[in-house]
């Protein structure tokens, strides 16, 4: 690269592989021609930047609870430049958590990122807010595929706002399958009581852990029926001791190469086989989850003002576009996909063949709540 | 003002806080493990003995937790007691405090950014790495129950050098020469004169790192990969995932119970192996 | 013997190089060396976040530590002269506060502070008369004060009552005899001789207070202290950012012990 001056285009897809740590920032700094300003820019102290007027007043700081690497850095400085207010990201590992975390009380959230099957009990429990629509110009119900935006929608009232959707299957790094990718659960579960063992890594929550092993079985993921679940506790602690972590937060592993194989989400899976082209994205094809993520602003929401104005700039497609370039996970907006370049929409990663799709089930209200699968996921993990 | 009622002034400030934040949460602690699990988590108010009747289904996490407290222990005390042996009868007293100081700094690095660097050292890129290096191939270190002992040791061994260097600071000096001068060899004079005298010391580190052992969590969790699972990590699994607060309390309190009653027999032992001598301050 | 001290120090000390080391990390990801940068340090100071976390839990530890002091070591100085059963339930009381793991006295305060609140907070609504203004109880900085000053009062308490033990009962008596009041008998004979493990006390809750990740987990509500910024920071990948957090409070404990050991050295002098 010698040219000093990049097309945007190119600058985007650098700043991105440099976010995701893929480049060296001196490799990001020369290519970007950005070298000499950030020298420039590195002696300024944001600290005295006097504090500009902004248009409305919403507070200093938005608190945002969501989930591991599903959000561009870029676009909440963008949001802070623009309204003032600072966003807090508060990650978490499970909807269980969320819930506990929201019905012990004082959270102090105001934005939270639900799945689709969480809305209901959130309702039962009164700890969502309905939506003022009012507030959230950027959200057009006409542009959103029903099947990704309905559950945010209880009996007529709009408590949630759709995200992103995706599905829940594995990443594997091919380099050790011959440059080939699973392509069911009974193989996930097989190889690694086989030649995978040590090297694998499932979720520490039950609902997609169990579903896997339910899936196995050729189950339904929300199965609670008491002999299903018991086969599929017989199937998770055989393969126990040739697992490598029980955990949710499964890129390390699988940059370092520590861990060949995990249950992956797909918007990981996209940042997985960005970096490192070996490992693959699959899913299962006796089923698995498909869902989709909303915004959410809690009871007793501290910043309720910068809450909504948080959600209202996510929801704006060219932002909700970049926010889908860095996490790869896809969205249900035609608004924002329009935006996309044609790569993207035909990622077979984010957009996997109608066929795969319907063997997939959006988790179920029952299957959170069920005492058994949490009972269940505690004997697997303490054996 | 008569001195008594000055006394009860005195601790009225404290004992209404233990009152509070203590005896108040314990209590609740008990009445909730008596209650169920609300429909979509959390509490109701019921009197079923359901949750004790449970609680074989966290045998393995209590049993897990009452191998890995002892022997965590005895591995911080293994490794401790030579180095505070050292620091308090070998060292020139010009260089004590300092010596003593550092190692207790790694403390003041907050316990998560600690066991992380260990994910790192333990980790494929670690030791592994140079292990694989000079020829041995595939050994594996992280997420292993070797990773989380060593995280143990790591995390509490200032715990155990502190009291036992203070125990055997307090060593005269002029018994080891006495002993020496009266023809002992070395090594009688540390089983008869310098390990006996150390006892205090030893009982309040083991003491100490023992109760802490036995409510850990967070470093199996970061350094166990999620399969090394404590009566701690099922506490949090059950408040923080499944929101079975009636359950959790049953467990809950099935470990103090357990706690007070190891740590009372524990006191009994040492009080009796330190008659005749002066009182022992475990604590 | 020297070279095993020496092995054990390396123990100690190779996760805090590591530590230090990535902090200086040019790149983004904490556990892979892109050459040296203090970008980090920079980020970290300028991060409202980060500053906001260590300034609830320097407040919060400051605040746990002078109550812990004050209150511990009344209690210790009440308790000497009190016998009988009154006395035999504040002894069990503050081994069960120092006995039980942090874990369950975070959950145990959880549920029971929870669960008080819901009841008192339609009450308090009702005696306001104006539901929208009303105040509400809820978890946060006041009940993180109070659960990690339980705690660390009891230590107090004890620290500073194995220190009163050793001292003279006959010299509060002769000061009695001199017609020195209580409270001067106190001031004069009494707080000096205790002062060092008062000290100790403050110390050890303050470290406590600051440290703590367990209890604060559960009762901290809304407040974010250091520990569970950096919590929640691993669990969003690690960057250089949080090295060079540790690296700059460990310098900082560093340099403080280092100044009061100047002082103290001074202070024994004069």
């Amino acid at each position: 690269m010698t040219n000093d001056t990049i097309s945007k285009k190119k600058f985007m897809e650098e700043l991105r592989r440099y976010e995701k740590g893929s480049v060296t920032r001196r490799h990001f700094l020369h290519v970007t021609g950005l070298g000499a300003a950030t020298a420039v820019m590195g002696a300024a102290v944001p600290g005295l930047r006097p504090r500009p007027a902004f248009a409305q007043d919403i507070g200093d700081r938005a608190i945002l609870a969501t989930w591991p690497n599903y959000h561009d850095q870029a676009n909440f400085d963008a949001f802070t430049d623009k309204t003032g207010a600072a966003v807090q990201v508060n990650v978490f590992g499970s909807n269980e958590e969320m819930l506990a975390k929201l019905q012990a009380g004082g959270s102090g959230w105001d934005v939270y990122v639900p799945t689709n099957y969480t809305i209901t009990t959130y309702v039962e429990e009164d700890l969502i807010e309905p939506l003022d629509l009012s507030k959230l110009p950027n959200y057009d119900p006409a542009a959103f595929d029903a099947r990704f935006s309905d559950a945010g929608i209880v009996d007529g009232v709009v408590y949630a706002v759709p995200k992103n959707w995706g599905t829940t299957g594995m990443a594997i790094n091919t380099s050790h399958n011959g440059g080939k990718a699973f392509d069911s659960w009974k193989q996930f579960f097989d190889r690694t009581m086989d030649d995978y063992s040590g090297r694998t890594m499932v979720h520490d929550y039950q609902l997609t852990t169990i579903g896997a092993a339910l899936n196995y079985h050729g189950y339904s993921f929300n199965s609670v029926d008491e002999a299903e679940l018991a086969d599929a506790e017989k199937l998770l602690i055989d393969v126990k001791p040739h697992l490598f972590a029980i955990t949710s937060d499964y890129q390390p592993a699988m940059r370092s190469g520590d861990a060949w194989l995990t249950i992956c989400w797909t918007g990981d899976g996209k940042q997985l086989n960005t970096d490192i082209p070996e490992i693959a994205f699959a899913l299962g094809k006796e089923g698995g989850e498909l869902w989709s993520d909303y915004y959410a602003i809690p009871k007793g929401a501290p910043h309720k003002e910068a809450a909504y104005a948080l959600i209202n700039f996510m929801l704006d497609p060219d932002v909700n576009a970049r926010e889908v370039l860095a996490h790869g996970y896809p969205v249900a907006d035609s608004r924002t996909n329009a935006l996309l370049p044609e790569e993207i929409l035909n990622d077979p990663i984010l957009y996997p063949a109608a066929e795969k799709l319907d063997a997939l089930e959006f988790g179920a209200a029952a299957t959170l709540t069920d005492p058994n699968r949490a009972e269940l996921l505690a004997r697997f993990k303490s054996a | 003002m008569t001195q008594r009622a000055r006394n009860w002034l005195l601790i009225a400030p404290s004992g209404a806080l233990l009152l509070v934040m203590l005896v108040l949460p314990l209590s609740f602690v008990f009445v909730f493990s008596f209650g169920e699990r609300g429909p979509s988590g959390g509490y109701v108010p019921a009197f079923t003995l359901e949750q004790y009747a449970n609680l074989p289904a966290r045998w393995t996490a209590f049993k897990n937790t009452l191998i890995l407290a002892p022997l965590g222990t005895l591995a911080a005390l293994l490794i401790a007691y030579p180095l505070a042996y050292q620091l308090a009868v070998r060292t020139d007293p010009k260089w004590k405090t300092l010596l003593l100081v550092l190692v207790i700094v790694p403390f003041w690095t907050s316990i998560l950014i600690r066991s992380y660097a260990w994910i790192y050292i333990l980790g494929g890129q670690g030791i592994p790495a140079l292990l694989g290096s000079i020829g041995i191939e595939n050994v594996r270190l992280i997420y292993t129950p070797f990773a989380v002992t060593i995280g143990i040791i790591y995390g509490y061994l200032p715990l155990m050098v502190f009291p036992i260097y203070v125990a055997l600071d307090r060593l005269d000096m002029r018994l080891l020469e006495a002993s020496g001068d009266l023809g002992a060899r070395p090594m009688t004079t540390f089983l008869r004169v310098t390990l006996p005298l150390s006892v205090p010391g030893v009982a309040t580190g083991c003491m100490l790192v023992f109760i802490l052992l036995m409510g850990e969590f967070l470093i199996p969790a970061l350094l166990g990969g999620g399969k090394v699972f404590f009566v701690g990590n099922a506490l949090v699994d059950l408040f923080l995932q499944s929101r079975n607060w009636a359950y959790g309390s049953a467990v809950a309190f099935t470990l103090i119970v357990i706690m007070l009653i190891t740590v009372t027999i524990y006191m009994r032992l040492i009080a009796r192996l330190q008659t005749g001598r002066e009182d022992v301050a475990v604590m | 013997m020297r070279l095993y001290s020496l092995v054990v120090y390396v123990f100690l000390y190779a996760p805090i190089a590591i530590i230090a080391l990535f902090s200086f990390n040019a790149g983004r990801h904490a556990s892979d060396f892109q050459g040296f940068s203090i970008q980090w340090y920079g980020r970290a100071l300028n991060n409202p976040f980060v500053m906001d976390a260590l300034e609830t839990s320097l407040i919060v530890a400051f605040i746990t530590a002078t109550l812990a002091s004050i209150l511990g070591t009344l209690a210790a100085v009440g308790l000497q002269g009190l016998r009988g059963p009154a006395r035999a339930i504040f002894d069990a009381l503050i081994y069960i506060a120092v006995m039980i793991p942090g874990i369950v006295i975070g959950i145990a305060t959880l549920i029971a502070l929870v669960t008080v609140f819901d009841v008192m907070n339609p009450w308090i609504e009702n005696l306001w008369g104006d539901a929208d203004n009303a105040p509400t109880l809820s978890m946060g900085r006041g009940s993180l004060i109070a659960a990690h000053t339980m705690f660390t009062m009891a230590l107090v308490i004890i620290i500073v009552r194995a220190r009163l033990g050793t001292l003279e009962q006959s010299l509060g008596e002769a000061s009695a005899d001199l017609y020195a009041t209580p409270l001067g008998t106190f001031r004069q004979v009494t707080l000096p001789l205790i002062a060092p493990a008062v000290l100790a006390g403050f110390l050890l809750s303050f470290t406590f207070s600051f440290d703590d990740f367990i209890i604060a987990f559960f009762v901290a509500g809304s407040e974010t202290t250091l520990p569970i910024y950096i919590f929640s920071s691993i669990r969003r990948g690690v960057t250089p950012e949080i090295n060079a957090i540790g690296t700059m409070v460990m310098l900082a404990s560093l340099v403080l012990l280092i100044v009061a050991q100047l002082i103290l050295r001074r202070g024994d002098r004069t």
